[in-house]
């Protein structure tokens, strides 16, 4: 059997900047006629040479970082855009999610919107009729549905657009990020009504998704792209962890460069530096997974300091805290000049990821000389592979020892 | 041709939900609802009729009032299909760029919405019939078809227009102003017999009398408006001497405009 989808060395070129205007498009063509050289604008490869093909029943996940191309991707296969190089075929129905709720019209009422949405869709009116009442229980909406949409929090305006693109009966499904909306029961329930779509009725699926986590469960097959190009194909949790590795990289050069947030100076101190030192006394950005480490930091006391303690914690690049650590038990009197103090940490339990130091320093009784968050950035990595893939399972290391026994009525059993 | 019918079919439940969309929003929050459709047709009507009461234009033995208004029923049933029609692709930029169906669908979903107001104002046109008692005669029936014939004029302007609108928005700007122009253009103010009595028989413009009343026959809407007064009001078939020329240019021009729509669409999605 043929592949459902093939896409053959698909690549798409957008002219940089503004349509020309009028003036230049005749000026160009009366050059051309005169064989003089033509004006041309600056083109970027949105798309370049890629190739796969999607067998029928596949799940397949496109992931990589925003501007990659996957939105692209799937303008293409769904046939909004049309390639510059290249074939893009398609045997079957297609139905495009891509940003659910495109078609919503705010002056509408939901029960409106259904139908509107539904013959958007290219569902026929009498399965929507049929379904009216499934859709309508699905977006939780029953006592709004015929209350115009504008007066909707936009929370129920997602609810509704996804319980209408649910209710599409085509042989391939594209998604892109719609499962990024809603309440979290909602989202639970969306990924549920998915996860039916595709197990129970065999349909070609193609997930875009920021969510990986997602991608890797749902898909059997995953597709990576970078710049226009695929990265890599295949397995979804080798391409994942790839990802991974890369968006590490990337968060840490973003993150590196962005300026410190929430910062509080006062004249008491001025901050210098943070420093953190890996097993070895080596002077490091990342560190070992389950090994020592030193924080140190340095900063200049400008007037007598009493009763100071200082507070060091760790947050995400996201700002999520997610420990912290204080020296409230050994307060000290400081006097101006140069000084440094060190947190010494016997084990990094952070799993791999990238993380920040944010540093307070004050009275106990809650008077700041200094704080600012995103001071310094590490990344905690692992040759281990078993906890690089934990990332996503959460963000810290617990020491766990497993016991297996039998109870009684088991062993009976067993010598029975 | 047949498969782009053909595909239209398919689509016709979108067409009618858009176009049901676009009535809906248009007149959802109002007191006095869809009659404000037909308010513009009545406006024009009224200043047409003040302004014969000063320069004094023929009708035909018929009352000046409905003789307009049965002209200005296909006129601005055809100048805001046309109009709307050129904005419709841009203004669903949303929509083209979220899922593909053929585009062509825009403007035709903007003629239909058009068409349900233009039914509207049917009714205003059969009571003032009543009111002068009139009775519509057998040649009634020929309705459908011109009513058809302006829609096609309507969409060979559309198509194009949609097109060039997505790349150079002048588009838009321009053809109301032109529509405004050709209304003079065509007999909505006067009746069609006013300029065939002045070039055919008169000879008003010497030698090129003839060539004249050709020129402004091939303005599809002379022959439009002509035979929807004939047909409705006057119990006369259609002058079809009025209709051919307009008929003509508009059978070469459809498949052109309609051509040159298909090619563009591909490209609406990046540029739009």
């Amino acid at each position: 059997m043929k592949p459902i989808i093939e896409v053959n060395h698909l690549t798409k070129e957008y002219q940089l900047g503004h349509i020309t205007s009028l003036r230049d498009n005749l000026l160009n063509t009366f050059k051309r006629l005169g064989r003089k050289p033509v004006q041309q604008r600056e083109s970027f490869k949105a798309l370049d040479d890629v190739d796969f093909k999607i067998e029928q029943g596949e799940v397949v996940g496109i992931i990589g970082h925003s501007g990659a191309g996957k939105s692209t991707l799937l303008k293409h296969l769904a046939h909004i855009s049309n390639p510059t190089k290249g074939k893009v075929i398609v045997r079957g129905s297609i139905a495009p999610l891509i940003e659910v709720g495109a078609g919503v019209n705010p002056e509408m009422t939901g029960r409106e919107n259904i139908f509107l949405n539904g013959a958007i869709l290219g569902i026929p009116k009498k399965i929507i009729q049929q379904k009216l009442d499934e859709i309508i229980e699905f977006s939780e909406l029953e006592q709004f549905i015929d209350t115009p949409v504008k007066r909707y929090s936009s929370g129920m305006t997602v609810k509704l657009g996804f319980s209408i693109a649910t209710s599409l009966d085509a042989d391939i499904l594209i998604i892109d990020e719609v499962l990024a909306v809603g309440d979290m029961a909602f989202q639970r329930k969306c990924f549920d009504k998915m996860e039916d779509m595709i197990n129970r009725q065999g349909k070609t699926v193609l997930l875009v998704s920021h969510n990986i986590r997602q991608v890797e469960r749902l898909c059997n097959r995953v597709i990576l792209m970078d710049h226009g190009k695929i990265f890599a194909e295949g397995d979804p949790t080798e391409v994942c962890n790839l990802f991974f590795n890369q968006s590490n990289e990337k968060i840490k050069a973003n993150v590196s460069t962005s300026t410190h947030k929430n910062v509080t100076q006062t004249d008491d101190m001025l901050y210098k530096k943070t420093i953190i030192y890996n097993n070895d006394n080596n002077d490091v950005d990342s560190v070992e997974c389950l090994s020592p480490m030193r924080v140190i930091v340095h900063f200049d006391v400008l007037k007598p300091l009493k009763n100071i303690c200082f507070l060091i914690g760790v947050h995400t690049p996201d700002f999520l805290y997610l420990t912290a650590t204080n020296s409230i038990d050994e307060v000290k009197d400081y006097l101006p000049g140069e000084h440094q103090v060190e947190m010494a940490i016997s084990s990094m339990t952070l799993l791999p990821g990238v993380y920040s130091i944010r540093v307070w320093i004050g009275t106990p009784e809650g008077k700041v000389s200094f704080y600012a968050e995103n001071l310094k950035n590490f990344t905690v990595v692992s040759e281990d592979h078993l906890l690089t893939r934990q990332q996503e399972m959460g963000l810290f290391y617990l020491d766990a020892k497993w016991r297996f026994d039998a109870i009684d009525n088991a062993i009976a059993l067993e010598s029975a | 041709m047949i498969k782009t019918v053909k595909s239209l079919y398919t689509y016709r439940e979108l067409i009618a939900a858009l176009a049901w969309k676009n009535i809906i929003i248009r007149y959802k929050q109002s007191y006095l609802g869809i009659f404000w459709a037909v308010l513009k047709p009545i406006m024009l009507m009224l200043i047409f009729t003040l302004v014969r009461s000063f320069v004094g234009i023929e009708s035909d033995d018929l009352p000046y009032p409905i003789l307009t208004f049965a002209a200005l029923l296909p006129w601005v049933f055809f100048q805001e299909s046309a109009s709307e029609g050129v904005g419709s692709v841009t203004s669903n930029a949303v929509l083209i760029k979220k899922i593909y169906f053929p585009r062509e669908v825009f403007p035709i979903t903007a003629m239909v919405t058009k068409l349900v107001e233009l039914t509207i104002s049917f009714v205003l046109l059969a009571a003032m019939m009543v009111y002068y008692k009139m009775m519509p005669s057998i040649y009634a029936l020929w309705i459908p078809a011109i009513i058809f014939y302006t829609m096609i004029v309507a969409l060979t302007i559309s198509f194009f227009g949609a097109a060039i609108n997505v790349y150079y928005r002048d588009m838009a700007q321009a053809l109301p102003v032109f529509l405004s122009l050709l209304m003079y253009g065509s007999p909505v103010m006067y009746p069609l017999s006013l300029v065939h009595k002045k070039l055919l028989v008169e000879q008003a413009a010497g030698v090129w009398s003839n060539d004249l009343y050709r020129l402004y026959t091939l303005n599809p809407l002379a022959g439009i408006i002509d035979s929807f007064q004939r047909v409705l009001l006057k119990g006369l078939p259609p002058d079809f001497n009025a209709l051919y020329p307009g008929l003509m240019l508009v059978l070469v021009l459809l498949p052109i405009s309609y051509v040159f729509f298909k090619r563009a669409e591909s490209w609406f999605a990046d540029v739009i």
